[in-house]
């Protein structure tokens, strides 16, 4: 076993060898330093049993499905008290359609057009691929419930619509959006189906004819 | 013996190979201003649309990869090699090796650069971040890399200095790791002579890369700078080096830790937790180790801080060293996961890599240069006034650059993760008013940029006005030549049979029992852990001046010293990525799985590749519920299983895409594609023109598509009439749904391509639900490595019926 050498205190020491003129000192390490490091590795270790030996705190996967199961659970109960009446009394408040008219100039004219007539008014517009909005006939129902359920979850066939919208405006902006395409409509106007409704297929198909009110088609998971 | 050798000391005058440093020197800076120039036109590309001049190779997803490999391998490159040409040969007391070597380094090295700088804007890539360059070019990095290697341990081996300054360290883990970084995560199959396709797919892609583009940061743009630091900043202020023992303890921890960090760039992802932690856990343990090298430069100027006035070199050392401390330790903060879900994706962590890149590197190039020319010329310094008034100006345009970015970054991150109080809605629900927001910051980092780039003008002019009044000299010196067995004399049983590695292996494997072994077992691991560390620390106390022995040997044997350098780095990476390499698809796919491309959407996917639209668009939506909200379900594994390479991205100035296929129409993707202001007011994005004129290739579909099956991935064995067939038949589909919206276009064109490949964009298959016998969890440990996830309950396993 060594001796170990005293060091003089104060002093630092030069090392006796000389690199192409550059030497070196061999000062102690700064201890603000090394306990800076030693925190991190404690953290480490302390941060790695909690999570995989004591199980605290919870996964990603964990987080992320209860918040949305906890927001499908607040845009269920939502839509439960968002009828068709609901809809159309919202549609003459003028605050809630003023509302509905920024987030429609936001995200909707683009394929819809400024007067919700799309290509029915713009022919010459290629980027007018939105149906249109203020007319009588409708792809997918007129009642206000299945105007704001393709707001909500987009068309049937994803790849060839409209997106889902509820994600990203939630529940209450849809509303508003459907309560300012409802302000260019009538409560009790004559309306027909577009001759390439899902609805009147699945009307004469199915025996008992109830399709209007139905609910909305579910959205094809991909 | 040694005294009989210094008897008969002979002597020699030898010259030192000053003409590669003085090219290197020359190509850094003329690269340099190449590779700044793009970078300010693109930043304006981010302020000003009109800026990518609807010309394909002008755009931004193009520029980008060029502006990043022109100033980390052509500017920084040249600069490190110049700074080691330089350094290494007053440090060996020997000339380089062989001239040639030097020669065919230097050229190969420049060649190298044009070839990139003409193929990036073409659109020939790989992909994936600084790692674009194409094959070919690949093979000739690595070769001209060993040219460089072989050049270097050469004149290691020749040395008439028996002992390796603290410099030359850093230099030889440097060659090693980037060596090895390199060739993995280039691995590559052709597919043509421009294309090729990466060997690792989806999360492998993703680990490898930035297990890569993690440690370029470290071992390309770091350690070789802090060797040119040990060695040109006690040069410089003519003081002794601060700490030998810190110079140990920082670099060796340094070279360890380092290469743990990469999965911090994938943070809140799909990777999974354990490899996130180790990521955020070892990028945390990296901020001393950084520090250290800081410490180590900054304390050297103790009893010379007046130096600070009057040399501009010094200043630019300095205030360079204080940038290196200033980013390591906001990538620590970055790599935290709170953090980073604020700040991945944005342009935080570009402002993060830019205080690096022009403070630490740039900063240090230039106090390098400075200070070389006059030596190198034999003259002095044209202007200290100009070169005083370089530093200001690239001091105020880094300041303006990396502000202004903290304020884009955190600005558009708090926007994107802002829900309303119920938690229920995004807050702000277009994408395109978060860009819009940061439109003045993004001016200011302009601002800045041109300032630094101004700057590194006005030292080119000086450095050229240097040279002009100057002639070029190669420095000659008289040294003693050393003989057998005055280096180099370590046996290799020496090497690793000691008490300090012994220590050193044993507290790596009970560490790594903790991470891996099930519950109490790791405990167990972490109490022997401990009880080792005490004995270590008490034997050290004992007999720390055998273990300084034993290191003052291991100093003089470079061999050696380069072996267990290469053990530290290559630790990390085995240990991250062999348990994620080896485990098979099945069990990396959770409970979805990827739908192996049409031919089309392949030809489509390859046009999305060139257009380098990874430079502004994610494909992985985080576990976040600000992510889940705007762009769909969360991302599996599973969904990104097949991609080659994998396109996960790192910066979202434009939205996630990895859901937009059931979100857009054949029609939106069209017009949004000739003009995207058309579909979205105010987009940043370029048109693409051409997309509508070229005709995607399709007789290379059935050679990749063999590749691919070949890699393992299933695509069922067709001719190659039937893939080309099925291509245009595809094509025509999306061509009559465009016409039903009076868009026209003919089935082989590029844009019905990138169409069929957005529009498929979040389809996956279920797969059959599993046997329960295939569950990780049952799996012994010594069989195959653990998964400490599959420890924690609570952890989802194999999917309920």
């Amino acid at each position: 076993m060594d001796n170990p050498s005293p060091q003089n205190s104060g002093e630092p020491q030069l090392r006796d060898h000389v690199y192409d003129g550059i030497q070196e000192y061999d000062q102690k390490l700064p201890n603000w330093w090394l306990f800076t490091w030693y925190i991190t590795m404690v953290w480490f270790v302390i941060a790695w049993l909690a999570y995989y030996q004591f199980g605290v705190g919870r996964t990603d996967h964990e987080a992320i499905d209860q918040a949305l199961a906890a927001i499908s659970g607040e845009s269920q109960k939502a839509s439960n008290e968002l009828t068709d009446e609901k809809l159309w009394s919202m549609s003459l408040d003028a605050k809630t359609v003023e509302a509905g008219k920024v987030t429609f100039t936001t995200f909707c004219v683009a394929c819809h057009g400024a007067d919700l007539m799309s290509k029915k008014t713009h022919p010459e517009i290629p980027t007018l691929i939105g149906l249109p909005l203020a007319d009588t006939e409708w792809k997918y129902g007129p009642n206000p419930t299945q105007v704001l359920g393709i707001v909500r979850k987009g068309s049937p066939d994803l790849t060839k619509g409209m997106p889902p919208w509820e994600p990203a405006l939630g529940i209450r902006k849809s509303a508003e959006v459907v309560a300012y395409i409802l302000s260019h409509h009538k409560q009790g106007e004559a309306t027909t189906l577009a001759p390439d409704s899902p609805l009147l297929n699945a009307g004469t198909a199915a025996p008992a004819p109830a399709p209007i009110t139905a609910p909305n088609p579910a959205p094809t998971k991909p | 013996m040694s005294t009989a050798t210094n008897t008969n000391a002979t002597k020699a005058i030898i010259e030192y190979d000053d003409k590669s440093v003085r090219q290197f020197m020359l190509a850094s800076i003329i690269w340099g201003l190449v590779g700044m120039l793009v970078g300010v036109l693109i930043a304006s590309q981010m302020n000003f649309r009109f800026m990518n001049f609807d010309t394909s190779f002008l755009t931004f997803g193009r520029l980008r990869p060029l502006h990043t490999n022109a100033v980390i391998f052509a500017f920084v490159g040249n600069m490190m090699f110049a700074g080691i040409y330089y350094s290494t040969q007053r440090l060996c007391k020997a000339r380089m090796a062989s001239d040639l070597l030097s020669k065919i380094h230097f050229w190969g090295w420049q060649f190298i650069i044009v070839c990139a700088a003409v193929t990036l804007p073409l659109g020939f890539t790989r992909g994936q971040e600084y790692a674009e360059l194409i094959w070919p070019i690949n093979i000739m990095v690595a070769l001209i890399w060993v040219v460089f290697a072989v050049n270097f341990f050469w004149t290691l081996h020749k040395r008439n200095e028996p002992s390796l300054y603290v410099a030359l360290w850093f230099y030889i883990a440097t060659i090693v790791t980037i060596a090895m970084l390199y060739i993995v995560n280039h691995l590559s199959i052709p597919t043509s002579f421009t294309h090729s396709y990466s060997i690792w797919a989806g999360v492998k892609g993703a680990l490898i890369q930035w297990w890569y583009g993690h440690n370029a940061v470290a071992f390309f743009l770091t350690t070789p700078i802090l060797g040119i630091m040990y060695y040109f900043l006690p040069k410089a202020v003519e003081r002794p080096v601060y700490s030998y023992r810190l110079s140990i303890v920082h670099f060796w921890s340094l070279v360890f830790i380092y290469i743990w960090a990469g999965p911090h760039h994938l943070l809140n992802t799909a990777l999974p937790m354990w490899l996130q932690y180790l990521g955020m856990f070892f990028s945390l343990m990296l901020w001393a180790p950084s520090w250290g090298g800081m410490l180590n430069g900054l304390l050297t100027l103790r009893g010379a801080w007046d130096k600070l006035r009057t040399d501009p070199v010094v200043k630019f050392f300095i205030a360079a060293i204080t940038f290196y401390g200033m980013s390591t330790f906001e990538g620590p903060l970055l790599s935290i996961r709170a953090v980073n879900a604020l700040s991945h994706y944005s342009d935080w962590t570009i402002g993060h890599v830019h205080s690096g890149a022009l403070g630490w590197n740039g900063l240090m190039a230039a106090g390098l240069f400075y200070w070389l020319t006059p030596r190198l010329y034999g003259t002095k310094l044209r202007s200290v006034a100009l070169a005083n008034f370089h530093f200001w100006i690239a001091l105020v345009g880094i300041l303006f650059y990396v502000a202004a970015l903290w304020i884009a970054g955190i600005m558009q991150g708090l926007m994107l993760n802002a829900v309303n109080p119920e938690g229920t809605a995004l807050m702000y629900p277009n994408f395109l008013e978060t860009v819009q927001a940061i439109w003045t910051p993004l001016a200011f980092r302009l601002v800045g940029g041109t300032l630094y780039f101004v700057g590194m003008i006005i030292m080119a002019v000086n450095l050229f006005l240097t040279i002009r009044s100057g002639k070029a000299v190669n420095e000659k010196r008289e040294v003693v030549l050393l003989q057998r067995g005055q280096k180099d004399t370590m046996p290799l049983k020496e090497t690793f049979i000691n008490d300090p590695i012994a220590y050193m292996l044993g507290g790596m494997l009970l560490v790594l029992g903790f991470i891996f072994l099930p519950a109490h077992a790791n405990l167990a691991s972490l109490v022997c852990a401990g009880i080792f560390a005490v004995i270590a620390v008490k034997k050290f106390r004992q007999s720390h001046h055998a273990w300084s022995h034993w290191y003052e040997k291991l100093l003089h044997n470079y061999l050696p010293f380069t072996v267990l350098t290469f053990v530290a780095v290559v630790a990390g990476g085995l240990i991250q990525i062999i348990p994620t390499v080896v485990v098979s698809k099945a069990q990396n796919v959770e409970d979805r799985v990827q739908r192996p491309y049409t031919p089309l959407e392949l030809a489509g996917r390859d046009i999305y590749v060139s257009e380098g639209c990874y430079n502004c668009h994610s494909q992985m939506i985080r576990t976040m519920l600000p992510d889940v909200l705007r762009y769909g379900d969360y991302s599996r594994l599973g969904e990104s299983i097949f991609d080659h390479p994998f396109q996960w991205g790192s910066k979202r100035t434009g939205p996630d895409l990895a859901r937009v296929g059931a979100r857009r129409s054949a029609s939106w993707h069209f017009n949004h594609m000739r003009d995207p202001e058309s579909m979205s007011a105010g987009s940043l994005m370029p048109r693409y023109p051409w997309l509508f004129e070229e005709k995607f290739d399709q007789k290379a579909l059935p050679g990749k598509i063999a590749v691919l099956a070949g890699m393992g991935e299933p695509y069922p064995p067709k001719t190659s009439d039937v893939i080309k067939q099925e291509a245009i038949e595809q094509g025509i589909k999306i061509v009559e749904e465009l016409k039903k919206e009076g868009l026209q276009t003919t089935p082989d064109m590029k844009i019905v391509a990138l169409t069929a490949y957005l529009l498929q964009l979040g389809n996956y298959d279920t797969p059959k639900p599993k046997d329960p016998e295939a569950n990780p969890a049952v799996v012994p440990f010594p069989l195959k490595p653990g998964n400490p996830d599959v420890y924690r309950s609570g952890v989802k396993t194999a999917a309920a019926p």
